[in-house]
């Protein structure tokens, strides 16, 4: 071998080396999601009624395009167990999220809607009968993830499907002919949302039910 | 030996005065086995039978009337046992429903009616009401119903189903613990409410469901909430006006414990200055629960009153090392100060949620050669006691039930000998620990029998997975951290109804049931003792030997607590309500363990008669104004010994 | 010059420019738990060393011999020496080889047995916790009330041996102080045990050693050895209560706290009490926070707590949203637990 081909050897060594070193960016890891920057607002999220809307047969409620940004995000769901487990949901919903002190989170029996964002909703404000306010305690970031866990049980109601859940509808039924939704009354826009005044974010203005880990003074 | 008898047969073959013999002696073997035809006319005709088998003797007072129910354990001791003889062991397969009520709720009943001066008080689940049923009319109508309105905030806190195990009795008033904290105080002619005290707050996840026990003018409550990560305590109010006048937690200093110079424990580990807080991590035994909701029994000679304490919070034991005193506590304290004069602690550092809130039923037992004042205590942790309640000194324990997370029992230090195999790790999955956090027995009462001198009580043959997760504290939420996963313990079964000899510490028989027993148990001197499953049965058993005597299907399952009383047509009566809840609900694991399916829920009270005579059926167009006939009916005479 | 070599020297200055930063410095050690391992990695080293140096000599020795001329040169004769000189090489060697080799791996076997076992009884035992990416630490005590837990800084007392209870909260970890232990992995689901004692009072740093996520690098923690005393009157401070806030505004930051913050962090003897995050109980006494990242500084502790994302990508913490007025408070408040 001569010289020349012994220095190309090592400068191609040394190259290869360096770029392998200069190219070494900052890993960016597996355990982490990329923050979604969009969480729907609290508006939109307090203009989707619970109840029906008077005077209004079977419509389609539009608002209820709001996903779960977190949803089907699996490091989303993880962190979500983890916080189901600590911030004790686990103790009155049990473990495995058949319910004990509270509902049973995996059928599709939802007192309160079972939209993902009528689930973020309850975990947010509380709900009168004993489950607490975690608003205050829980950015909305966690309370999503929260709802993506909840998601993975099976029991949520997919946002497609809002409005047949609500009138107690099973997929693969038959529908006679009249039962269809009146197409007369098909709005060309919208209904929701309708925007409303920001509510209100200090927990004083809710008198009812009782912050998470907040005693009355 | 068969050819001797065919050739003893042959050469006698003609032998008619053979035959005759077989025939005769069938004949007369027939006839014995057939039943007696007509009734019992005179219960002074009942064989009271052969006598204690363990010397024991109880003291009944109060000595309220024998035909009524003025308390839910029926006196100071909880014995839970009826002097009336009307049903007894020969006719009690007659027993048929006489009447029902139906109290329009869901949920558990845990409760047992009382009956006072011919009326009939019955309470429900949430929401707390309260009804007086008029026994002196057919029909039992409404006299008055009490309707409190507790907040519906409590229906989140309450782990084990918004149950109350009942109302007491005391000063023409009934008193009871509402779900949201408050004790209420009702008139008992009128159904208005005389007094209501908010001894806790419902927020901090802090309910009450035991049943107030009454001593003299003071009424003794006590919170609920193991699993909430409360501070539990004990309190007494004043009968008429509903003022508190002492409480006694069950963690923290000696004076929040009031624990003082007359407190004499009789084990080394007890002894010593504030270990309501050195026991514990700092500053975990605020929420270190030892809440009191189960039983309460009274010695008016000594003026004391002895209960149990609730598991200690969180349920995760590896974040509060140390024996946290003064959880898992049997007290004995004086009634009129709150301070304590003894405790004994029958599980040190609890691992498995083992309370020992379970009832203490006083009696007095010869126990080698010397008749000693006993408690006796089937405890959660599957362990039956016996302790000298003068001393607290622990005479007898010896298990009742399946367990294995002890290997033995150290009379010497008074401490059951932990195996180390069976201790819980966070996020570790222990397999096959036994009995469950539900215990070897519940709070479920058992009942006593001054005649046979036996105990008698509804026990579980259950074991558990279990996975601990370390819990944050929260208030509102739980502080628990059990993740489980419940099953049959060896032989199947997941129940099973005993007699205890306390003395001894020693099963003398038992009933295996499929389901689980969880229900009060009633002890008369007829010789009967009653019980019931989770599936709805209803039984009526010998207390002598054991053998199911009679059974009915109820509508739903029972956990409640059957009482006897003699209504005013001196018919004597059994009263128990059927409506499955509580903890044998708490986890669909358990529920997915039956056979068949699980009853629903119901709300009705059953009340039982011989033949199911009763003055709310017969013929023509009866109606609630309708008087009770106190005219002697054909059977039954009314008296008692 | 051709291209390959200068690139190469344009990039040295880069290369010498890495340094190893004094504290990670594992050479140089402090405690008995690895003092014979550091001796045992110079002396392996300088033996290595040492048989380079003779096996270099003597291959030099070997290439550089002047050939012997046979002095017939006879057409038939190999021009090959077979006397025993040349056997005498071999068995000499091989037989110091042996013996150097043997003496060491007795060596090392020694070190490992030595550091691997607890000389005496620990005076103190510490459970860690790792979770990502903090470490979170309990003293045990004999007596119950003395136990307390905080984070991500390590008190020891000087010349005692002290024992570490390794547990995980998620996922593999590694547990390493350089100057005074060997690396011992952190494992979800087991619990290993290691030992280590420091001989000389300071601050010592540490490290996760086993990357277990996009913060691996930001996961450090600190070992401060004190003398006895010190280290007593430590404990006793972070056993005494909380102190109560008493100006309005850090009234105000406490029930901020209670709100926004307790369901995850604790602060002993206050509502809620969350294990979610590090224990906050007496947080001024620590220099360092979000596990050694950044300073204990008022501003630091603002700036981590207003946007935990920008300092440390992809924490665990979540942005409170509070508003100018609230973070003061909070920071205000949290500044005054000594």
């Amino acid at each position: 071998m001569n010289l020349r081909a012994i220095h190309s050897a090592i400068g191609i060594a040394a190259l290869a080396l360096l770029s392998a070193l200069g190219g070494c960016k900052h890993s960016q890891g597996g355990s982490t999601t990329t923050r979604p920057v969009n969480f729907p607002s609290d508006n939109l999220i307090g203009a989707v009624p619970l109840g029906q809307v008077a005077g209004e047969p079977a419509r389609v409620v539009t608002a209820l395009s709001i996903d779960n940004p977190y949803h089907d995000n699996l490091q989303a769901i993880q962190q979500g167990k983890q916080l189901y487990i600590r911030m004790n949901c686990a103790g009155c919903h049990a473990y495995n999220g058949k319910g004990n002190m509270g509902p049973d989170l995996t059928d599709t029996e939802w007192r309160y809607g079972g939209l993902p964002i009528q689930i973020y909703e309850t975990i947010r404000d509380g709900r009168p009968q004993g489950m607490p306010a975690w608003g205050a305690a829980l950015p909305p970031d966690e309370i999503w993830k929260l709802v993506a866990y909840i998601q993975s049980l099976g029991g949520t109601v997919s946002i497609s499907d809002y409005e047949h859940a609500r009138q107690g509808d099973q997929p693969g039924e038959q529908v006679a002919p009249e039962a269809q939704a009146d197409a007369q009354f098909a709005p060309t826009t919208p209904i929701f949302p309708t925007p409303i005044p920001a509510k209100a974010q200090t927990p004083s203005s809710s008198p009812t039910p009782a912050k998470a880990g907040e005693p009355k003074p | 030996m068969w050819d001797r008898v065919v050739r003893f047969l042959r050469a006698h073959e003609n032998a008619r005065y053979l035959k005759f013999a077989c025939l005769a002696l069938l004949i007369a073997a027939s006839s014995s086995c057939s039943r007696p035809s007509t009734p019992v006319q005179d219960s002074h005709a009942y064989d009271p039978g052969s006598g204690s088998l363990t010397g024991a003797t109880l003291n009944p007072a109060p000595n309220d009337p024998p035909g009524e129910w003025r308390s839910q354990a029926r006196d100071y001791a909880n014995t839970r046992y009826s002097t009336l003889d009307q049903i007894n062991t020969s006719n009690v397969s007659r027993l048929r429903v006489a009447w029902t009520f139906s109290d329009g709720t869901l949920n558990g009943h845990e409760a047992a009616p009382l009956v006072v001066d011919n009326t009939m008080y019955v309470v429900t689940p949430f929401p707390d009401i309260l009804y007086a049923l008029d026994l002196t009319r057919a029909g039992e109508p409404i006299k008055w119903t009490f309707k409190p309105n507790p907040a519906p905030m409590a229906k989140g806190k309450a782990c084990c189903d918004t149950v109350t195990r009942g109302v007491a009795y005391a000063n023409g008033k009934l008193i009871y613990n509402l779900l949201d904290d408050h004790t209420v105080a009702v008139d008992a002619k009128t159904g208005k409410e005389v007094w209501r005290t908010k001894m806790g707050n419902v927020e901090t996840g802090e309910t009450m469901t035991m049943a107030p026990f009454v001593v003299g003018n003071k009424v003794l409550v006590g919170d609920s909430g193991g699993e909430m990560g409360v501070w539990g305590w004990i309190a007494a109010l004043d009968v008429d006006s509903g003022k508190e006048l002492w409480r006694a937690y069950s963690t923290g200093s000696d004076q929040q414990v009031r624990i003082g110079d007359d407190f004499k424990p009789f084990y080394e580990r007890m002894k010593g200055k504030d270990l309501g807080t050195s026991t514990w991590p700092a500053d975990m035994w605020k929420h270190g629960a030892g809440s009191v909701w189960g039983w309460i029994s009274y010695d008016p000679e000594l003026k004391l009153i002895y209960y149990g304490t609730s598991n200690p919070s969180p349920r995760v034991p590896d974040q509060r090392p140390g024996d946290n005193l003064w959880t898992s506590t049997i007290f004995a304290r004086d009634v009129d100060t709150g301070m304590a004069r003894w405790a004994y602690q029958t599980t040190p550092h609890d691992r498995w949620d083992y309370d020992a809130v379970n009832e203490d039923i006083l009696m007095d037992l010869p126990i080698n050669g010397q008749v000693r004042k006993v408690l006796v205590h089937l405890d959660r942790n599957a362990y039956g006691y016996t302790i000298d309640r003068v001393t607290g000194e622990v005479l007898q324990a010896a298990p009742f039930a399946y367990q294995n997370w002890s290997t033995g029992f150290d009379m010497k230090t008074g401490m059951p000998i932990v195996d180390p195999d069976k201790e819980p790790h966070p996020n570790v999955k222990l397999v096959n620990v036994c009995p469950p956090d539900i215990g070897g027995k519940d709070w479920q009462p058992s009942a006593a029998s001054p005649r046979t001198g036996l105990v008698y009580a509804d026990i579980f043959n259950i074991c558990m997975d279990v996975t601990d997760n370390e819990a944050s504290y929260i208030p509102s939420s739980p502080f628990d951290g059990m993740d489980m996963n419940r099953y049959p313990a060896p032989g199947g079964n997941l129940g099973e109804f005993i007699a205890w000899n306390p003395v001894t510490g020693k099963k003398v028989w038992g009933i295996k049931e499929i389901y689980m027993t969880m229900s009060g148990v009633l002890a008369t001197a007829g010789d009967v003792v009653f019980y019931g499953t989770t599936d709805g049965w209803f039984r009526a058993v010998d207390a002598r030997s054991g053998k199911v005597l009679w059974s009915q299907k109820l509508g739903s399952g029972i956990i409640g607590q059957p009482i006897t009383y003699l209504g005013l047509d001196h018919r004597q009566y059994i009263a128990i309500s059927a409506g499955v809840g509580g903890a044998a609900t708490v986890r669909a694991d358990v529920i997915a363990l039956r056979p068949y399916d699980f009853p629903a829920g119901g709300n009705t009270l059953y009340v039982f008669s011989i033949d199911g005579d009763s003055m709310s059926s017969g013929p023509g167009q009866m109606t609630s104004k309708d008087n009770v006939s106190t005219t002697r009916p054909e059977t039954g005479n009314g008296t008692q010994h | 010059m051709n291209p390959p070599l200068a690139l190469l020297f344009n990039k040295l200055p880069m290369l010498l420019a890495v340094r190893v930063e004094p504290p990670m410095a594992y050479p140089h050690t402090f405690g008995p738990a690895v003092d014979p391992i550091t001796r045992l990695g110079w002396g392996l080293g300088i033996i290595s060393l040492l048989v380079i140096v003779i096996i270099g000599i003597l291959l030099l020795g070997g290439v550089l011999r002047k050939r012997v001329a046979s002095s017939a040169a006879d057409p038939h004769q190999l021009a090959v020496r077979r006397d025993a000189g040349g056997m005498a090489w071999i068995y000499v060697g091989g037989g110091i080889s042996a013996l150097v080799l043997v003496a060491c791996m007795a060596w090392t076997l020694l070190v490992t047995a030595e550091v691997t076992r607890l000389p005496s009884a620990p005076g103190l035992t510490v459970q860690v916790t790792a979770s990502q990416w903090w470490w979170s630490l309990r003293y045990l005590n004999a007596k119950p009330s003395n136990i307390f837990t905080t984070a991500n800084e390590i008190h020891i007392p000087v010349g005692q041996p002290v024992r570490f209870e390794l547990a995980s909260a998620d996922v593999i970890h590694s547990f390493w102080i350089p100057q005074l232990a060997g690396k011992m992995d952190v494992i979800p689901g087991q619990t290993n045990v290691m030992w280590l004692q420091a001989d000389q009072p300071g601050t010592y740093r540490g490290q996760c050693a086993a990357y277990c996520g996009r913060q691996h690098a930001h996961m450090a923690l600190f070992i401060v050895a004190d003398t006895p005393q010190d280290f007593a009157a430590w404990q006793d401070l972070q056993l005494t209560e909380t102190i109560m806030p008493t100006t309005e505004e850090n009234r105000r930051g406490e029930r901020i706290f209670q709100t926004h913050c307790a369901a995850c962090h604790t602060i002993r003897g206050m509502n809620p009490a969350g294990i979610l995050g590090p224990d906050l109980s007496h947080l001024m006494t620590r220099s360092t926070i979000a596990a050694g990242l950044l300073a204990n500084t008022p501003g630091n502790l603002a700036s981590w707590i207003a946007n935990p994302e920008s300092v440390k990508p992809g924490t665990r913490m979540p942005a409170q949203i509070l508003s100018g007025p609230d973070l003061a408070a909070v920071t205000s408040y949290l500044n005054t637990l000594h």
